[in-house]
Formats: structure tokens, sequence, C-alpha cells
């Protein structure tokens, strides 16, 4: 690709080359329409979270300057603090169980698609169709199959003998965050086998060829090849994953409502702050407290993504 | 090359100059759906109101309201606009600061007009006729910090113990008026095989819901309620606690797992006769009627503490419709509340809907509502927490609740229920004087 445009450029005369200077510039007014939407959409609501993270707002409306107290009750005062607390350690639970549940099943998935199996395509459509439903469809069907008394579930482990399995999936604080993520991960498995499966097309087959005369088993294969030279696609889905699992918020608002419940056991940083920044149908909203914890939890995310690329960068250069 | 960009160009010129010919006409539009024509009503000249509700449910009932309205105001044409309930919030928040869209509101109850009153969105409406007729304690649901009155309620919520008359019947059971006797039915029940309260813990404001009703008699109703506010006792008060511990002795006659499963699940137990009660506020009647209208059903407000006690219904309002300030049509939208606030409106609402009106003197003809309303004149008590712990970031009534969702599932003890909810009010409630 390279290459090519640099052909092209070194032949290109001098009314030619003006005429491009001035295709150049018609090519951002095409950028217009996607720009207002991207402004207005993205950077004018992030700008005002910002600004209303410094103000108080309990009622209706903004009221006065308050510098960083929003951010220091947060961190603070109870119940904020507890909450805060409680709702970060289960992203946290949420992105690690998501790496091992979704991550390295997906992983497993690619290897098997990408090996000499017949019918790749079709599991490669069947693993990929979860993603094509809305996840407030998949939260309210998963609701269903995991409801106690009638679900999909609990009845089928009823039928095969296994009573003593059946419990209230979404109703026990021991069960629901983990249900949750696994029905997150079985949403976004599609997603990551591509992923993967694109990070393992692009492995050259002579380095297995070369691997294999000279001996090396398919595990070390694994190892030493496959893994290695996936890494750029590990690396993406990790970073996509952690980002994912810190904003989590449509699979738990779908399946436990916005108070997360029971008694905040599915709590995560975004339902957390839908409760602080609108509050329940009778009131309690307060969106100073809210926006200040939005902007934490853009922090949070900037800072652990950027920390993670620098990492992973290195790791490639290491190699 | 070159005629082809011009060409996109002015395509695109042109497509900006349909967009903004679009969002000017449509800005044109919400300026007359706001009732933003500008002058006040003229002799003659017609005028239209736009109303806000959060009931679309309820959307042919309010074209028969509005219908006889406008006979007897022929040149006042009112809007019904309902929203979802769970979006009404925001829109509201929208409209009234925006100060376009609705002349007529529908206010959600005490700390949710409260605060739209204190910013200064409404119309005062202490002067309107019938609205000085209307009970103290129900006004309280649509007043300010001034006092002032800024909504007309609508109808009262009972907060009751449904029960199936059948169920009882064919299992041999009485229906039990105090608290021990609803230990022993419920034991009696459960023995064969039927669930005794349909209950639902998944949303947590249902266990609130049930504490108002069972938990009144055990905390010493409205005694307890005057001395709450003066600061005399608190939540962590042993009567209040013991309205906790009521909650608590409760749980083994739930469904299994209630904490998750949904009300939906609990009113099918109680629909389908395999849950002999079900705890909830007077507004599922309409809901148990449309599932199954031959239910042989019947209520009770609370179980009393002991044999002969009192049993004083719980009752809040539900909502009231307020007057946006910045309608050009306040006059207009008044003479609305003026029906809305007439006996002639509460009547008709009750009949309509099957609900309890505010409006004084109403008598309504389902037999069940007229218990109610019978009950509720009888003697009656606030939902304490909706009524007087709604305030709060989060607010008292909703920590309480999610409070009570973690006893069930053994994360607090009774008493650490009610320090959680003591300590939220100590964050914002100053006793009355």
């Amino acid at each position: 690709m390279t290459t090519l445009e640099k052909g092209t450029e070194v032949k290109m005369t001098r009314p030619a080359a003006r005429k491009r200077g001035y295709k150049k510039h018609l090519v951002h007014l095409f950028l217009l329409p996607a720009m207002i939407f991207y402004v207005g959409f993205q950077v004018y609501p992030i700008f005002t979270a910002f600004l209303n993270s410094f103000y108080s707002w309990d009622g209706m409306q903004r009221d006065q300057f308050v510098g960083l107290e929003n951010f220091v009750r947060l961190f603070t005062e109870s119940p904020f603090q507890e909450m805060f607390a409680n709702a970060f350690g289960h992203n946290v639970i949420f992105f690690i169980g998501t790496v091992v549940s979704k991550m390295v099943i997906a992983f497993l998935l690619a290897l098997l698609i990408n090996s000499k199996i017949r019918g790749k395509e079709f599991f490669k459509t069947v693993i990929f169709l979860p993603k094509l439903l809305s996840v407030i469809v998949v939260g309210f069907l998963f609701s269903l199959i995991l409801n106690p008394t009638y679900g999909a579930l609990n009845t089928f482990l009823s039928f095969i003998g296994l009573e003593s399995l059946t419990r209230p999936w979404l109703g026990s604080p021991d069960t629901a965050l983990y249900t949750i993520i696994l029905v997150n991960s079985w949403y976004g498995l599609g997603f990551a086998v591509l992923i993967f499966l694109a990070g393992l097309q692009a492995i050259p087959s002579e380095i297995y060829e070369a691997a294999k005369i000279d001996g090396a088993s398919g595990l070390r294969m694994l190892f030493r090849i496959t893994i290695p030279m996936a890494m750029p696609s590990i690396m993406v889905m990790t970073i996509l994953t952690f980002i994912g699992s810190f904003e989590t918020f449509e699979l738990i608002f779908a399946m436990q409502g916005s108070a997360a419940g029971p008694y905040y056991s599915t709590d995560v940083l975004a339902t957390y702050f839908y409760r602080l920044a609108f509050g329940t149908v009778e009131g309690g909203e307060s969106i100073g407290l809210g926006s200040a914890l939005a902007i934490v939890l853009v922090l949070i995310i900037a800072s652990a993504t950027a920390a993670m690329l620098f990492f992973f960068k290195r790791k490639e250069f290491e190699q | 090359m070159k005629k082809m960009g011009m060409q996109l160009l002015c395509g695109m010129f042109a497509a900006a100059l349909l967009l903004s010919g679009c969002s000017s006409s449509q800005s044109g539009q919400s300026g007359s759906g706001s009732g933003g024509e500008g002058v006040g009503n003229t002799q003659g000249e017609q005028v239209e109101l736009i109303m806000y509700s959060w009931r679309p449910e309820d959307k042919k009932a309010y074209e028969k309201f509005i219908a006889a309205f406008e006979k007897e105001n022929p040149t006042i044409k009112v809007t019904f606009k309902p929203f979802k309930s769970t979006e009404y919030n925001t829109i509201l928040t929208n409209t009234l600061t925006s100060g376009t869209g609705a002349d007529i509101v529908q206010l959600r109850p005490y700390q949710g007009t409260k605060t739209m009153a204190d910013a200064g969105y409404l119309v005062p409406l202490d002067d309107v006729k019938g609205v000085s007729d209307i009970q103290q304690a129900y006004l309280d649901a649509a007043r300010g910090s001034d006092g002032n009155v800024y909504g007309v309620p609508l109808f009262l919520n009972n907060g009751v113990i449904f029960y199936n008359k059948q169920v009882f019947e064919e299992n041999n059971v009485q229906v039990p008026q105090t608290w021990d006797e609803f230990l022993d039915v419920s034991k009696q029940l459960q023995s064969k095989g039927i669930v005794p309260v349909a209950q639902s813990g998944k949303a947590a404001y249902l266990l609130s819901m049930t504490h108002s009703v069972i938990g009144t008699t055990a905390y010493g109703g409205n005694d307890f309620v005057e001395k709450a506010l003066k600061g005399e006792v608190n939540l962590k008060d042993p009567a209040f606690i013991q309205s906790i511990q009521r909650m608590a002795d409760m749980e083994s006659f739930f469904p299994k797992d209630f904490i998750g499963i949904d009300d939906k699940d609990a009113q099918a137990l109680f629909l389908t006769g395999k849950a002999a009660m079900y705890i909830n506020g007077s507004h599922r009647l309409q809901t148990f009627e449309k599932n199954n209208p031959d239910l042989p059903l019947d209520v009770i407000p609370t179980f009393a503490a002991e044999k002969g006690g009192t049993t004083p219904m719980t009752t809040w309002v539900d909502g009231s419709f307020g007057v946006v300030k910045s309608s050009k049509h306040q006059e207009e939208a008044k003479k609305f509340m003026e029906f809305l606030a007439s006996k002639e409106f509460g009547q008709m609402y009750s009949d309509e809907l099957n609900r309890v009106s505010a409006i004084s003197g109403v008598v309504p003809k389902h037999p069940l509502v007229k218990k109610m309303t019978e009950l509720t004149e009888k003697s009656n008590t606030p939902y304490l927490m909706l009524v007087h712990f709604g305030d709060g970031t989060p607010t008292t009534k909703t920590t309480f609740e999610n409070a009570l969702q973690g006893m069930y599932i053994d994360q607090l003890t009774v008493e650490q229920v009610a320090d959680e909810a003591q300590k939220s009010a100590d964050k914002w409630f100053t006793p009355q004087k």
C-alpha cells in the first residue's frame, strides 16, 4: 500500500499537485456532518459533565460553584465512599472474569476454527450471532432463562437430576455478578473470536512448517509461535475488554435494574453513576456528584488504558 | 473531477438548506405545542393546553374527562400527552427548565413536587376553587417549602393486603386480623402447599411498600410518625426496629427465592391461586381485574398488633397536576385545575379507573374501592418512608428498602437496617418545631 502511494506522488506534475491540494481540502468538508454529530453528542456532553462536576446540583438546576467538593464527598463521605469501593471492586472482578471466561474461550475457539476443521464458516456465524442482538434483549432473555421459579436453566437442572445445583442465579449475592459476567462473555464471544482469528490468520504458515521440520510439538508451537505472534490481537482484545468492563452498564441495568441488586451485589461504577446522577422515581438525584463520578470513571479508564498500551508496546519491542 | 466536486458541494449545500428548513419547521411546531401562540385568550379564540402525564395506560379515560371539561369550556382544548413512567422525570425536568412543551404537568408527590415548586417552575394554586376543600394531609403531597399548594392531588393510593377469598375458604382458614393470627394462618396455608404471601424482592421498593403496610401497627402508627417528625424518636427506636423484625419474620412465608423474582411473577402466583395474599398499592386492583376478572378478591388494611387493635389504612397521594409557570395560558390551565378539584371530576375518575379519589365526598361505584375509601376515611396513616423520608442523596427511602433487601440476603441484621436508614436521615432530616 505505502509503496504504491509513494510511486504516484513522484510522478505528479505541478498543476496536478495543486488540484490534489484543493481536493484535499474538499475532503475535509465531507467530515463536517460527522464532526457536527461528534462534537454535539460526544465532546459537548463530556465538556458539560466536566463543568458540572464543579457545581452543586442536587435539585432541578445547577446551583453554585463548589470547586472540588463533589470529588471530596465522593471519596470521603458515607455512603458514597463505600459505594464507590464496592462498585470499583465489581468492575475489577468483571474485567478479570471476562478475561478468563471470554478471552480464553474465544482464543481456543479461534484456534479451533483456524485449524483444518469442517464447517468453519458455520461455526464462525453461530458464534457471532449473539452479537447481532441488542444487549437489552439479551438481558431480558437471560432474565427469563435464569428466573428461579420457571426459568429454563433451573428447570433443565432439575430435569437431569441436578436439583441440588438450582439456585436463584440473579437473586443471590454469591452468584449474581458471576452470572452476569458469563452472560456478557457469551454475548461478546463472537467479536473476540473474530479478532483472534484475524490475528491467527496473519501468522505465516511457513513458520509452522519450519517448526514442524525442526520437530516442535503442537503445544510448543502454541506457546512459542502462535501466542507470541497473535500478541497484537490479544493486546487489542485485552484493552477493549478492560474498557468494556469498566463501562459496563446495559446488561446489569436490564437484568438487575439501576439498584444493581440484590443489595448492590452487582453494582458497578456505571450503575452507581446512573443512580447518583438520576436518582429514582422519587428523587435523590445529584447531577453534580454524578458528573464528578463520570469524570473519575473517564480518568480510570484513560489512565489504565494508557498504562496497558505502554506495557504491551514495551513487550512488543522486547520481542 | 472539478465539476464533480462542485456538484457535490452544491448537493451538500442543498442538503444543509433542507435540514435547516426541517429544523425550523420543527421548532415552529414545538412553539405552538407549548401553547406559545404569544397572546392570552381573547374571546372566541381557542386555546390549546398541553398536558403531560406518566400514565399512557389511562389515555382513554383522560379523553373522556377532557371531553367533559371541553363541553363546559368550549374555548379551551386540552391535549393529553402521556409518557412512559420511567422516562417521565427526565422529560418533565427538560420541559420545565426549557419552558416549552407543556402547560399542565403531572407531578410526583411530596419531595418530587417540592423540588419543582422550590425551583420556581410552578404556579401556586391555593386560590383555585375547590383546592382548599381537599384534605390538608393530601395537599401536603403537593406543597412547596413555602407552604403553598402547587398541585391538585389526583388519587390516593392505599397500601393494602389483597387476599383471595376462595383460597382461604378452600383451605378452611380464617382471614387473619392480628399479627399473631397472620403467623398462625400462614403456617397452616404453608402446610397445605399454598404460598402465604406472594412477595417479590427483586425491586427493593416493593419491600418498603410491604413494610409500610405490615409495619405500621408495630411502630405505633400516627403516634410514632408525629414523634418522629418532632425528633422525639428516630428510626433506631425499638418500636421501629420491631416493625423491621416483622419483615424478617415474614420471610419464611414468602415464595422461595423471592429476592430473585419479579413483581409480575409474584402477581402471577396470586392470580393463579397459588398464593393466598399479596401486599401492594390499591392501584394493583386494576391490574388484577384486567388479568382475572373472576378473582374472588378482598382487602384488609393491615394486621392489628392485638385483637381489637386499630388497623389504619396506609395512605399516600400518588400524584397531582400542576400548572407550569412559563405557560402562556395560566388562566385557562387554572380553569382546568378547578375542574380537577371538583367532585364531578373526582366521581368520574373513581368510576372510570377504580381508584380512591382525593376529592372529599366521592362515593365509588366499585365495592372494593368503596371499602378502601371508607377504611381510609375511618383511620389512615402515611406511607412513612415515601411521605416523610423521601429526601437525601440517595433518599432515605431508597437506602431503607435496599437495606431490607440486604437483610434478606443475610448481609445486614434487623438493627443494621434501622442504622442505615437513620444514618441517611441524619444527613438531611430536621425535626419540625
